[in-house]
């Protein structure tokens, strides 16, 4: 896969403010009334010994993405075998029963595609896409793949090397350094808890290991396979065959880790770092809850959107730092409210300051409606765009079915969203957003940037 | 093959149903096409699947032609387009966008910077009154340019200074592999000249590129085009056009010999490799062949290179790159390079890495491509342009390219045939002439990374 080089102005998209008072200026012209949004049909059912299927027709391009995910991923690693799920979805891709590594690739190739194992925290996920006219083939090679794995032990020691690589370099990088140190102080030590695998435990892993991991989670009613873009209803018949003979099992359990409140502020050292990146979190409500969309409303106005008070603050008042952010960072049983941002060195207390300030503003004090109104309508913007691609939509799809979200969720979403108001905004940021109890990550070059954090460690202030 | 209409949605899939499988008809996008007197390039392109559009502005400087003293500037300039025109105050553009329910970005490229927003479709004429708002005439201060120069001077920290491996290989490997000072200067900026840029170079850049004469504007997606054009000339005819300055002279010297450079990254732990060849002239036949060839040797799991380096000989866990590391091999209008990188491990060299990659393309070069490989190639270029084109954007940036530097943005039509045309023989031909040794430069990055540095523990 290309990997893309382009830097953006605005590194972050969202929504809006407050609108100045204008200036013997010329209004913008309003523009018609918006159209309706509408998701898009959904067709669901049972294929073979129980693995739930969805399928959505999308666009006019012909092509298609299917994606098999299964229920696992990275918190269901035995302890001391971190990095199991990825171990296996590599492994996975060298071969089946009956192709090699390169005639999956070629097959794959061929059918306009490419096809990809991936494990996060709650799920492992294969993933293909194809041309419309090789949809039917596509199924077969990823039912091929996720049912008949080869797991050729040739391979292993290969593979392993290339992880190890890979986190060798992941350790280089300031934003997992920060990533890595937050979450565990929010998670402890468990699959939510790393961002990478160490060395020794991934290691350590045996091909009996992978093969067990394997058996364990590939079960039909453990999956779900959901397929959008443009395809013939007779999909549906490839996708009984093809997944016919996966034999029944029962779901393997997932462990239940909950994430901690802990006011901490830990420096990282980075010696001679033009610029301190921080993190700084807590851990909210998840999407099962009710207070979920008037949090997302929250984040977007206090620094998910580029019209955020922490991004106008920081960025566009001050020039402190190019690419700030905050989001919702969830898993399978948790949601994290994180503020991701690089800021210049010799301002890293100082956007401590402007950061704190700003929750503590709207703590005090809701939002004018104007501004929150232009926040809702670039949220509402980003929410239908998301909805207008195939990932997208089965990004959302997924999300529905991790979280056991009711099915008219999408279509309820955005009534929902628009009726957030200001004093709710408000009481959100009381309950949840709370600078005393934050979990606060700066890797930064100690020699300048301790003194300046000084006044945040907890028990001073 | 019949072009298929994409007005025709329910049609479409039942001529999909209704053959076994076949080779997919061309898409065929709407294409209209016309020039203000002021020379503005306008395209309008319908698509009613979603009630969005597209609007994106294109103008033809980028950082490749940027002031030599200036390193940078061009893309300091892209942010300053945000801070303020005659009817929007700083940040009130973005505002504007974002709180009628859009997104939006910018950026700047070898060749051409761009501003683009996708928004509802109800919302159409106020992107473009705003981006003619802008193309007329900035409202900038000291204040604003003070701000955005620690904004980008941040950028380039959080991007390249602060980060293992930063401007590699994309910022890298054109100052290495060029010599003309237009394809081989650091495009991104040194902190200084950053810093040093003045609101009279604000201005005078202006004043010089960003003229509707020198712009393409295109539209995509949902909207009527009798309002579209009304609008466009409501908003952008009385705009005045000015000369452009004579082209800069970008020719880049034949490369006579093999060129190996070493670089230390002091916040890296592993070494990294890159190789570059310099690409046939756009437009030729053996500049389409490239194309092919890049999907053959380097794009997918199926490719030669990944195929040989990853797997054969576990030199590396991924090969990457292509034509044009900041867009595609559609986007640009200069000299180009077709570059491949990788991370690898301190016991292997980089002689062991160019023997495997040699022993590839010579296969290719003395071999040339078997009908099965080159079917493969053929498939995947296809997929990856569907990709493009899915998106509002990705369309509207291939009609801008084709636009601003073809005149015909009625190319994105044509391209199916011209890859079509591309034989086995002509990619022998292509890989014989540029995938030659002389022709390629190698840049090594060794990790200079303290050996105290343990990142976290």
């Amino acid at each position: 896969m290309r990997r893309s080089f382009i830097v953006f102005s605005l590194a972050i998209v969202s929504s809006s403010a407050m609108r100045l008072v204008a200036q013997q200026r010329e209004q913008p012209p309003e523009g018609a009334p918006p159209k309706p949004f509408h998701s898009p049909a959904r067709t669901t059912f049972t294929a073979g010994s129980g693995l739930p299927v969805t399928l959505a027709q999308f666009g006019l391009i012909p092509k298609v993405t299917i994606e098999l995910v299964v229920r696992g991923g990275e918190i269901t690693e035995p302890k001391g075998k971190d990095g199991l799920g990825t171990l296996m979805g590599e492994l996975m891709k060298e071969g089946t029963s009956s192709l090699t590594a390169e005639q999956i690739a070629q097959k794959a190739a061929l059918l306009g595609g490419s096809l990809s194992v991936d494990t996060d925290s709650d799920e492992i996920i294969v993933r293909g896409d194809a041309l419309s006219e090789s949809a039917a083939r596509m199924i077969e090679l990823l039912a091929d793949l996720a049912l008949h794995p080869k797991f050729p032990e040739s391979e292993l020691q290969r593979l392993k090397k290339d992880q190890l690589r890979n986190i060798a370099i992941a350790k280089t990088q300031p934003k997992v350094i920060a990533a890595q140190a937050f979450r565990k102080v929010v998670y402890g030590d468990n699959g939510y808890g790393r961002v990478i695998p160490d060395e020794a435990a991934l290691g350590s892993i045996t091909l009996d290991e992978i093969k067990a991991y394997y058996a364990r989670h590939f079960i039909p009613s453990n999956a779900h396979l959901y397929v959008t873009g443009l395809f013939s209803p007779d999909l549906r018949s490839a996708i009984e065959t093809a997944f016919s003979g996966w034999p029944k099992g029962d779901n393997p359990p997932v462990p239940e880790i909950k994430a901690q409140t802990k006011h901490t502020l830990e420096l990282v050292d980075r010696p001679g770092a033009p610029q301190s990146t921080l993190a700084i979190g807590t851990p909210v409500v998840g999407p099962e809850s009710g207070d979920y969309i008037p949090l997302e409303v929250t984040n977007s106005l206090l620094g998910g959107s580029f019209m955020s008070r922490i991004t106008s603050n920081i960025r566009e008042q001050k020039g402190y730092t190019y690419s700030p952010r905050s989001a919702l960072e969830t898993n399978a049983e948790n949601a994290v409210w994180v503020e991701h941002a690089d800021v210049t060195t010799k301002f890293t207390g100082e956007s401590l300051k402007e950061i704190f300030g700003e929750m503590n503003g709207l703590r005090r004090e809701g939002p004018p409606q104007k501004e929150l109104k232009g926040i809702q309508n670039g949220i509402s913007g980003v929410f239908i765009l998301r909805n207008s691609s195939r990932q997208g939509i089965i990004n959302i799809l997924k999300m529905i079915d991790l979280h056991h979200l009711p099915p008219d969720y999408i279509d309820s979403y955005l009534p929902k969203m628009f009726a957030v108001t200001p004093s709710q905004v408000q009481a959100i940021s009381e309950k949840y957003l709370d600078p005393a109890k934050m979990t606060v990550v700066v890797v930064g070059d100690k020699a300048q940037v301790e003194s300046q954090i000084a006044p945040y460690k907890p028990g001073t202030n | 093959m019949e072009p298929i209409l994409l007005r025709l949605a329910p049609v479409v899939l039942g001529i999909l149903c209704a053959f076994p499988p076949v080779r997919a008809a061309s898409l065929n996008f709407p294409v209209e096409y016309y020039k203000l007197p002021n020379g503005l390039r306008v395209t309008l392109s319908e698509d009613h699947t979603t009630p969005v559009v597209t609007v994106a502005v294109y103008y033809k400087i980028g950082f490749r032609v940027e002031p030599k003293d200036k390193t940078g500037f061009a893309h300091l300039f892209e942010h300053m387009m945000f801070q303020g025109s005659k009817n929007l105050g700083k940040m009130e553009f973005i505002r504007l966008v974002q709180s009628n329910g859009g997104i939006l970005n910018g950026s700047t490229r070898f060749d051409f910077t761009n501003y683009f927003e996708t928004l509802p479709s109800n919302k159409l004429e106020t992107a473009l009154w705003a981006e003619a708002d802008r193309m007329r005439g900035l409202d900038i201060n000291q204040d604003n340019l003070k701000n955005q120069q620690g904004v980008v001077g941040n950028e380039v920290k959080v991007n390249v200074l602060n980060q293992p491996y930063g401007g590699f290989p994309w910022l890298d490997v054109p100052q290495v592999a060029n010599s003309n000072y237009y394809n081989a200067h650091n495009f991104y900026g040194d902190l200084k000249d950053i810093e040093a840029a003045t609101l009279t170079d604000v201005q005078d850049f202006f004043k010089t590129y960003y003229a509707p004469n020198n712009a393409s504007l295109v539209v995509v997606g949902d909207f009527t085009p009798s309002d579209a054009k009304s609008w466009v000339e409501k908003y952008f005819s009385n705009v005045p056009a000015h000369d452009q300055p004579p082209a800069a002279d970008l020719t880049e010297p034949p490369q006579q010999k093999e060129k190996r450079v070493v670089h230390q990254d002091k916040l890296a732990q592993r070494p990294a490799l890159a190789f570059a060849y310099h690409m046939p002239d756009k437009g030729t036949p053996e500049y389409y062949a490239m194309g092919l060839l890049d999907q053959l040797l380097l794009q997918g799991d199926d490719s030669l290179l990944r195929q040989e380096l990853v797997k054969k000989r576990a030199l590396t866990g991924s090969v990457s790159g292509g034509i044009n590391l900041l867009g595609d091999m559609f986007n640009y209008n200069g000299p180009m390079l077709w570059t491949g990188f990788l991370f690898h491990d301190s016991n292997t060299t980089g002689d062991a890495i160019m023997q495997a990659v040699d022993t590839v393309i010579n296969s290719v070069r003395e071999n040339g491509v078997a009908e099965d490989q080159l079917g493969r190639a053929r498939v995947k270029l296809r997929s990856g342009f569907l990709d493009t084109v899915s998106t509002g954007f990705g369309r509207a940036d291939l009609l801008s390219a084709f636009a601003l530097f073809d005149d015909r943005p009625q190319k994105i039509n044509e391209l199916d045939q011209k890859f079509a045309d591309i034989t086995p023989e002509l990619m022998k031909k292509t890989a014989i002439e540029y995938l030659k040794p002389s022709n390629r430069t190698v840049l090594e990055i060794e990790p200079a990374a303290p050996a105290a540095q343990k990142g976290m523990n």
